[in-house]
C-alpha cells in the first residue's frame, strides 16, 4: 500500500503539485472575486429589491436576470460561450489565467445571491433602529446589515468555494489544468486509477476540511 | 421642542391612496412627558416616525429642537434624540455592552470614554452584571432596559418610546416606567411615549393626545400619579 503510494508520488509527485498549484490559483482568485464583486452586488441586489431602503426594479431585474441566467447556462457551456470574453478581458481564451474568468463569473453570481439572501433574514426593523441611532447608510452596511448577517455570509462563502472547487475540475475544457484534469487525463485516460483515486480522495478531504472551518468561523462569530 | 404643523401623511393601502395623519398640529415642550394614546391603526406609531424625520410628511412642516426637518436635516437632528421600541430592537449578534457602545462606535466617541459611559449606563439601569450576556439569555424587562442604556449614550434630548411596555408583564412595566420617570427627572430629556394602555399614560404623562383615525381627537392634561404598583402584592395592597 505504501510502497503504490510512494511509487505514484514518484511518477506524478511533480505533476500533482502543479496541478495542485493551478487549482489554488484559480480558486483563491475566483473567490476572491466572489467575495469582493459577489457580496457587493448581494449588498445592491437587497436594497433595490422590493424590500430594500432603495427599491428600484430596473436595476434589480437586470442584476437578478444575469444572475439567473449566469446560473441556469451549463457550467461546461458557460465556459465554452466566454471564451471571447476572456480574449477580449486577459488576451488569452485558454490556460489557467482563462480559467479564473468563468470560475470568478460563477463565483460572483452564486455568492451575489447567497449574500441576498443571508440579508433578507434580517430582521426588517433594522434600519428603522439603524436610522434612528445616528447612522450613515455606509455604517447601516457595516454595524448593522454585516453584524447581524455575518454567520450566515460565513457559511454561504463556504459553499460558494466547495461549489467553485468543483467546478474547478472542469476546467481542462480550456487548458486551465488542475487536479480535476490530471485526474481524468493521466487517471482516468491513461488507465492510471490509483492516480485518479488518490485525486478524488484528496478533494474529498479538502471539501471536509473548507466545510468544518467555515462552520468554526461562522460559529465563532455568532453570538445569538 | 417637537412641533408638528398641519403634517398630513397618507400610505397606498390596497393599491388606494389613504390618508393616516390628517392635517395634524402639535407642539411638545422641552421636559414634557407627552402621551400619545388611540386604537391600533390610529396612525401614532406613524406620528413618531415622522417626528424622528424616517418617514417624511406629504404636506406640512415638522420642527425638531427648533429646526425644520428635511432630506439633510434629519441626519443631524435625529442623532439628538433616540427611540426605544417594544420589539427592543438590540442586535441580536452583539453582546449587552456592544449593544451599548454602538451609538458611540457611530459617532467615533472614543473608546475609554465609550466604554466608560456605557458602564454608567449598565449601572443606572442595574445591569452592571450583565455586560458580557448574550441578548437572547435575558428576559423583556432585561432587553429593554439595555435598550434604554443604549438610547441614552448620546445623551438625547428627546427619546421616543412606541409601547415600550407592551411585551412585558407588570412587573417589569413598572420598573421601565420608573426608569422613564427618572431620566425625565434626571437630564430633563423631553419623552413622546406611545401607548394603548390607559394606565401607563396616566402614571407618566404630563399631556396626552388622544388619537383617532389620524387627527387628534382632545388633548388632556394630567397629573402624573405615583408610580404604576411594582408588584402583585403591592397592587392588591392599594385596592
Ligand atoms: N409603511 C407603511 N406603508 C403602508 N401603510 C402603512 C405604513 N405604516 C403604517 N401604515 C398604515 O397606517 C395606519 C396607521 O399605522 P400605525 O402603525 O401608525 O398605527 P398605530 O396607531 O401605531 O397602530 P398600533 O397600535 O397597531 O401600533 C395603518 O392602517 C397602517 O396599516
Ligand atoms: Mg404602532
Amino acid at each position: 500500500m505504501i510502497e503504490r503510494f510512494i511509487d505514484l508520488w514518484d511518477k506524478f509527485g511533480g505533476e500533482l503539485l502543479k496541478a495542485s498549484l493551478e487549482t489554488l490559483d484559480m480558486m483563491s482568485t475566483a473567490l476572491f472575486m466572489a467575495l469582493l464583486i459577489g457580496l457587493t452586488l448581494g449588498f445592491v441586489l437587497f436594497l433595490s429589491g422590493s424590500s430594500g431602503i432603495r427599491p428600484s426594479p430596473l436595476l434589480y431585474g437586470i442584476l437578478s436576470g444575469l444572475i439567473n441566467l449566469i446560473r441556469s447556462v451549463p457550467f461546461i457551456l458557460l465556459i465554452i460561450v466566454m471564451i471571447p470574453f476572456n480574449r477580449l478581458l486577459i488576451g488569452t481564451g485558454f490556460g489557467v489565467d482563462a480559467s479564473k474568468v468563468p470560475l470568478s463569473i460563477i463565483g460572483i453570481a452564486l455568492y451575489a445571491r447567497f449574500t441576498e439572501q443571508s440579508l433578507l433574514d434580517v430582521d426588517k426593523s433594522i434600519y428603522e433602529t439603524s436610522y434612528t441611532l445616528g447612522a450613515s447608510l455606509w455604517q447601516y452596511f457595516r454595524h448593522f446589515l454585516l453584524t447581524e448577517a455575518r454567520s450566515g455570509l460565513i457559511l454561504s462563502f463556504t459553499t460558494t468555494a466547495i461549489s467553485l472547487l468543483s467546478y474547478s475540475t472542469v476546467m481542462g475544457v480550456i487548458g486551465g489544468g488542475g487536479l480535476g484534469y490530471l485526474a481524468m487525463s493521466q487517471g482516468y485516460q491513461n488507465f492510471h486509477y490509483d492516480l485518479m483515486w488518490l485525486i478524488i480522495i484528496g478533494l474529498v478531504v479538502l471539501v471536509q476540511l473548507i466545510q468544518v472551518s467555515g462552520n468554526l468561523l461562522a460559529k465563532r462569530f455568532d453570538r445569538r | 421642542m417637537v412641533r408638528l404643523h398641519h403634517v398630513t401623511k397618507s400610505f397606498k393601502l390596497d393599491e388606494k391612496d389613504t390618508v393616516v395623519i390628517d392635517r395634524i398640529s402639535l407642539e411638545i415642550n422641552e421636559s414634557e412627558i407627552f402621551g400619545l394614546v388611540g386604537g391600533t391603526g390610529s396612525g401614532k406609531s406613524t406620528i413618531l416616525r415622522l417626528m424622528t424625520g424616517f418617514v417624511e410628511p406629504d404636506e406640512g412642516e415638522i420642527f425638531l429642537m427648533g429646526q425644520k426637518l428635511d432630506h439633510e436635516s434629519k441626519y443631524h437632528l435625529v442623532k439628538d434624540t433616540s427611540m426605544i421600541f417594544q420589539g427592543f430592537h438590540l442586535l441580536s449578534n452583539l453582546n449587552v455592552i456592544e449593544n451599548v457602545l454602538l451609538p458611540g462606535r457611530l459617532r467615533s466617541i472614543k473608546k475609554a470614554h465609550n466604554l466608560t459611559r456605557a458602564r454608567e449606563l449598565l449601572s443606572f439601569v442595574g445591569l452592571e452584571a450583565f455586560e458580557n450576556a448574550r441578548i437572547r439569555t435575558l428576559s423583556g424587562g432585561q432587553k429593554q432596559r439595555v435598550a434604554i442604556a443604549r438610547s441614552l449614550m448620546t445623551q438625547p434630548r428627546v427619546i421616543f418610546c412606541d409601547e415600550p411596555t407592551s411585551a412585558l408583564d407588570e412587573e417589569m412595566r413598572g420598573e421601565i416606567l420608573k426608569l422613564l420617570r427618572d431620566i425625565n427627572q434626571t437630564f430633563g430629556t423631553t419623552i413622546v411615549l406611545v401607548s394603548h394602555d390607559i394606565a401607563v399614560i396616566k402614571t407618566l404623562c404630563h399631556r396626552v393626545a388622544v388619537i383617532e383615525d389620524g387627527h387628534i381627537h382632545q388633548i388632556f392634561r394630567l397629573q402624573p400619579r405615583e408610580m404604576a404598583p411594582v408588584s402583585y402584592e403591592e397592587a392588591f395592597y392599594l385596592d
